[in-house]
């Protein structure tokens, strides 16, 4: 891979080329906010949040899905980029019902973090409170629609991982939700292998094991990509 | 906890011609996963909708996790998981035809026929949708009887048609 000049909020960087803005960054130590990104996984840039300025280019592009080319001038820390960001995360918040204080990953949910790391300390859109469902039909673990922020990582890596396919996306617009199966009760998938991977790629407290209470979840998101190298090694 | 991690079976029949038509079909692709929207095409056709039954079998022959074809089918308007009835009558509410009256036209049938927009009459004779713009805005307010297309149209005139329609069969 040849070596290639990227410039970076004004810092001269050296990197291999093939890669993305997400993964400069990364290891850069330049700070990017990130939910449907998961180490291991494709990304899709579904989230928006790591949206980033490019010389020469009209519209915003997601980090996490754009590579980098020789001299590219970024920019991840305008005024413009931080308002998006903002309007992103309240938008979050105000499409499901978003409750942190009886939340099982209260303090541990990177949609909290990234509520936190915008200073998000009201929301000015209207909340739309749909109607959602809790499937507890699972023997160990709930799946919570009213805290799914879609951003398929359960889906991806029950596909991509696991092979398993188990979890999908049904509908469209406000209607999108998560699916088992055919839109059947979790605990009688004919595909899910009880692996329990989509529980810990759920960055909020969506997907939850039902042996934890109020704000006792801890989750290894970071055991996703682990476990990709190292079946990389079986292959 | 028992899981079924082969396939779980379908219930069809396999001596339904519509079900060795979809088998003729698949085999002709090859069982590529990549065909399931053709697959689908064919079962919505087949069957006027997609059942269930349907769906777990083109999962189990295409290899494809049961999610993925519900995501597909659900994604897109063309298919659906519902019976539309043996008639159907769309009736479009675009700028131009809600301008024209495209109310007064639902108005007329929902009342006329007992059913909703959306609904199928309990005898499954006639489903009633309504669509955003069908491209037809010259022809204001326009209704899509089964594919035929009935240009500047009134209430007792779109009843009566739909009526001829329904007694033709």
């Amino acid at each position: 891979m040849p070596i290639i000049t990227v410039y970076i909020n004004g810092q001269k960087i050296l990197t291999e080329s093939g890669v993305t803005i997400l993964e400069v960054c990364k290891a850069n130590n330049i700070p990017m906010l990130t939910l449907c990104h998961l180490k291991g996984l494709h990304d899709i840039g579904a989230c928006r949040l790591c949206l980033v300025e490019i010389e020469g280019v009209n519209r915003l592009l997601s980090g996490c899905t754009t590579q980098v080319a020789d001299n590219m001038i970024i920019r991840t820390d305008t005024d413009r980029i931080k308002r998006y960001q903002r309007i992103t995360v309240e938008l979050f918040f105000a499409e499901r019902n978003h409750v942190c204080a009886v939340c099982v990953a209260n303090g541990n949910c990177e949609l909290q973090q990234a509520g936190y790391a915008v200073g998000l300390d009201h929301i000015r859109y209207p909340f739309l409170y749909p109607e959602c469902n809790v499937d507890t039909s699972h023997p160990w673990f709930v799946m919570d629609h009213n805290r799914c922020i879609m951003c398929t990582r359960c889906v991806r890596v029950c596909t991509q991982v696991e092979g398993a396919g188990n979890w999908g996306v049904m509908n469209r617009g406000h209607d999108v939700r998560i699916i088992s199966d055919f839109n059947t009760p979790w605990g009688e998938s004919i595909t899910c292998t009880d692996c329990g991977k989509c529980v810990h790629a759920c960055p909020t407290g969506a997907i939850w094991p039902k042996a934890v209470a109020q704000g006792q979840l801890t989750k290894y998101p970071e055991m996703i990509g682990e476990l990709v190298e190292k079946r990389k090694l079986l292959q | 906890m028992k899981r079924p991690f082969a396939n779980a079976s379908s219930g069809l029949s396999a001596t339904d011609p519509r079900v060795k038509l979809l088998d003729t079909r698949m085999k002709k692709e090859n069982f590529r996963p990549d065909a399931l929207i053709e697959i689908l095409h064919a079962a919505q056709n087949a069957y006027g909708y997609l059942p269930m039954p349907v769906l777990q079998h083109i999962s189990n022959k295409l290899h494809i996790p049961p999610a993925r074809v519900f995501s597909t089918v659900t994604f897109y308007h063309f298919f659906s998981l519902k019976s539309r009835g043996d008639h159907t009558c769309l009736v479009c509410t675009g700028t131009a035809c809600y301008v024209k009256g495209a109310q007064q036209l639902l108005d007329a049938v929902e009342q006329s026929f007992g059913i909703k927009a959306g609904e199928v009459s309990a005898d499954n004779k006639l489903g009633l949708q309504v669509a955003r713009c069908i491209g037809a805005c010259g022809l204001a307010p326009a209704v899509v009887i089964d594919e035929e297309v009935q240009a500047k149209t009134d209430g007792h005139q779109l009843v009566a048609i739909i009526h001829e329609k329904l007694e033709a069969l």
